[in-house]
C-alpha cells in the first residue's frame, strides 16, 4: 500500500435467520426444495395477502444485536423499499429504514495478538429476496436470468458497520468473527456457499491521515472471505491508481468477478435507485417488553471472545491452542467435557490439534470419556506416545473396548518394572560377553546396540528410561 | 408547479408510460398534492408527540410454524415466461463493465 492514503472500509452483512418457517408468512426456509415449492400469496406478494410478523425472528435479531452488544430498541417499525428487480417479487421490500430493531454496538477481535475494535451503526430487520440464476458466467453477460423464490421472505438481519476498518485482511478476520459469534449463538447457519452469511463492502481512500473521508465505492457479490479481502485489495489498487493520476474516483456499485479477479462497474450514482421509503401500512410497529430484552441478553451462551479468554487465562493456553478450539466449537466443547474427568488443558488440546483432528475429521468425534482415559494413560506412563498413537486409532474404529482394555489385549502395558528388565538386561548381557567387553574398553556406541536387544526382548514395551538407567548400572560398573 | 421532467421521472420509478396529457394532468395533479402537504406542514405540533405510523394496536406476532405453501405449478401460472420450474426473466443489466 502506498504510504499517501489510508484506506476505509465498511461492511454491511446480511445473516439469515434459522427460522422454521419464513418472516412473514409460515412458508417453509428449508434449502434445497425445488424452485418455486415453498411460496405462498404473501411472500409472492399477491393482492390481498396479509403479512404476520415471525416472533422467533424478532427474538434472533435481539439475541444477534445483544451479542454485538448493540442497543435493542424496543420501539421498531418496518417499510417499504420500493424498487423493481426480478428477484423481488412484491416490488418492495420489507425492512426497517429510520427505526431498526438496534441501535450502535461494537465487535472486538484480534488481528493477530492486537485486540481491534470495529462499531456496529445498527441492526434491522428484513426479509431475504429471492435467488437468481444467471445464463451467463455472470450477471453482466447473460442474455437471460432463472428466478426461485423459496428464498424471498426468509427473515434476515443486515449489520452495517462504522467505517472503521482500515485493511482488507482485517476486514476478513472481522467477518469471520462475526460468523463465529452468529454460530455460538445460534441464530443462523453462516453458511457463505448456501448465501445465507453475505457481505457487501464500502470502500474509500483518503490523504494519508485527513479527517474527510473520500469518494466510496460499493462492492457486492462477496460470497467468500477469500473474495472479501481480494475485492478489497484490487480496488484499493484501482482507487490509488486512479487518483495517483490525478482523476477522481465514482460513487458506483461494483461487482465482484471471482473469475477474473476485478471489480467492475454495476451501476453509478447516477442512476442510482430511488427507494421511497414508506411505513408498511400492513405491519403494525414493534413493541418489545424491555424485561424480555433484558432476559434475552441474560441468557446468551459464552461468545468466542469471552471464550479465548477464559481459555487463556484459566487453562494457561497459548492465544494460538486457544484460538483453535474457539474456532472450532465442536472441538472447544469436546475440550471442556474432556477436562471433567481429565483436568489436564495442555495435554488436552494437544491430543486434540495432532493426530486426533484429523481422524475426528474422517469419522467424528470420540466420547470424551475415552479420551480422557486414553490421556489419563499416558500421564501414568503405563503406555508410551507412539502407543497412544495406535490406540487413537483403535479408538475410532472400535466402541466396544475402552483404552485399558485395547493396551491389556494388546499387552503393551509399559514395561518398567526395574526388578523385571534387569533381569532381561543381565541376560543379554551375558549373551554378549565380547561386545561387553568392547564397551568397557570404550567402544561407547555399542551402547545404542544393548539398548535395542532390550527393547527387541520385550516386544517393545520396555520404558526406554528404566532400560538405559539398568544398563549404565551393568555396563558401566565393571568398566575398565 | 411541478416541472415536466419530474412527473416523468416519478413515473419511470413506478414503470409507468404517460401520455403527453397525462403528464400534464399529473403535473396539476402532484402540486395541488405537494401544496395541501405543503399547508399541513405549517401547522404547530412542537407540543405533540411523534407518532411514525397509523397503527396503534401491538402486533400479534406469529409462532414460527411451517404451514403450506402453494403448488408448484400455481406459483409458476402467474409468470409470462417459465423454464424448468423458474420463472424466466430478460437480461438484468444492461452494458458491459
Ligand atoms: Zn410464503
Amino acid at each position: 500500500m502506498s504510504r499517501k492514503y489510508d484506506t476505509v472500509i465498511g461492511l454491511e452483512i446480511h445473516v439469515a435467520l434459522l427460522t422454521e418457517s419464513k418472516f412473514l408468512c409460515s412458508c417453509s426456509t428449508e434449502f434445497g426444495a425445488p424452485p418455486n415449492s415453498h411460496c405462498c400469496p404473501i411472500c409472492l406478494g399477491l393482492p390481498g395477502s396479509l403479512p404476520a410478523i415471525n416472533a422467533k425472528a424478532v427474538e434472533y435479531a435481539v439475541i444477534a444485536g445483544s451479542a454485538l452488544n448493540c442497543v435493542i430498541n424496543p420501539f421498531s417499525k418496518f417499510d417499504r423499499k420500493n424498487y423493481f428487480y426480478p428477484d423481488l417479487p412484491k416490488a418492495y421490500q420489507i425492512t426497517q429504514d429510520a427505526y431498526p430493531i438496534c441501535g450502535p454496538g461494537y465487535l472486538d477481535y484480534y488481528v493477530q495478538d492486537k485486540l481491534e475494535r470495529t462499531k456496529i451503526v445498527r441492526i434491522h430487520l428484513e426479509e431475504e429476496a429471492g435467488k437468481l440464476i444467471h445464463s451467463g458466467e455472470s450477471i453482466i453477460d447473460s442474455e437471460y436470468s432463472l428466478v426461485d423464490y423459496n428464498r424471498a421472505g426468509i427473515p434476515l438481519i443486515e449489520i452495517v458497520t462504522a467505517p472503521d476498518i482500515t485493511a482488507p485482511e482485517q476486514a476478513r478476520l472481522f467477518l469471520e468473527q462475526l460468523r463465529l459469534v452468529m454460530n455460538y449463538i445460534q441464530v443462523s447457519d453462516t453458511k457463505m456457499e448456501e448465501g445465507s452469511l453475505r457481505c457487501d463492502a464500502n470502500i474509500s481512500l483518503k490523504p494519508k491521515g485527513s479527517p474527510v473521508l473520500g469518494t466510496k465505492v460499493e462492492i457486492k457479490n462477496l460470497n467468500s472471505f477469500r473474495a472479501l479481502e481480494r475485492a478489497l485489495e484490487f480496488e484499493k489498487e484501482r482507487q490509488r491508481e486512479v487518483l495517483e493520476q490525478g482523476g477522481q474516483i465514482e460513487q458506483e456499485s461494483r461487482t465482484w468477478d471471482e473469475r477474473a479477479g476485478k471489480t467492475m462497474t454495476m451501476r453509478s450514482k447516477a442512476d442510482a435507485p430511488d427507494y421511497r421509503f414508506f411505513p408498511d401500512p400492513n405491519l403494525p410497529p414493534l413493541n418489545l417488553d424491555p424485561v424480555w430484552i433484558e432476559n434475552l441478553k441474560k441468557s446468551l451462551p459464552e461468545l468466542p471472545l469471552e471464550r479465548l479468554h477464559r481459555l487463556k487465562d484459566q487453562d494457561r493456553l497459548s492465544h494460538y491452542e486457544a484460538a483453535f478450539l474457539v474456532n472450532y466449537p465442536d472441538f472447544g466443547d469436546l475440550f471442556e467435557k474432556v477436562k471433567v474427568t481429565f483436568p489436564e488443558p495442555k495435554a488436552i488440546v494437544n491430543l486434540l490439534m495432532g493426530d486426533y483432528a484429523r481422524l475426528a475429521r474422517e469419522h467424528g468425534h470420540l466420547n470424551p470419556v475415552r479420551l480422557g482415559e486414553l490421556l489419563q494413560l499416558l500421564a501414568d506412563e503405563v503406555i508410551n506416545k507412539n502407543q497412544g498413537k495406535d490406540i487413537l486409532e483403535e479408538l475410532f474404529k472400535t466402541e466396544e473396548d475402552s483404552p485399558a482394555e485395547i493396551v491389556e489385549k494388546r499387552g503393551w502395558r509399559m514395561l518398567s518394572d526395574a526388578a523385571q528388565l534387569r533381569k532381561v538386561v543381565e541376560g543379554i548381557l551375558a549373551d554378549n560377553p565380547d561386545l561387553v567387553g568392547r564397551f568397557r574398553n570404550g567402544e561407547n556406541k555399542l551402547f545404542g546396540f544393548f539398548i535395542g536387544q532390550v527393547m527387541r526382548a520385550t516386544e517393545g514395551k520396555a520404558d526406554p528410561e528404566v532400560v538405559n538407567n539398568l544398563l549404565r548400572e551393568e555396563l558401566e560398573g565393571g568398566r575398565n | 408547479m411541478i416541472d415536466r421532467e419530474e412527473v416523468i421521472r416519478i413515473a419511470a420509478l413506478a414503470r409507468l408510460d404517460l401520455s403527453e396529457e397525462e403528464i400534464e394532468k399529473y403535473q396539476r395533479d402532484l402540486t395541488d398534492f405537494l401544496t395541501a402537504c405543503a399547508q399541513l406542514k405549517k401547522v404547530d405540533v412542537s407540543q405533540l408527540r411523534a407518532t411514525s405510523h397509523a397503527v396503534t394496536i401491538k402486533p400479534r406476532l406469529r409462532q414460527d410454524r411451517v404451514g403450506p405453501s402453494l403448488k408448484q405449478t400455481d406459483v409458476l401460472s402467474g409468470g409470462a415466461d417459465v423454464q424448468d420450474g423458474f420463472f424466466r426473466v430478460p437480461r438484468i443489466v444492461e452494458g458491459q463493465g
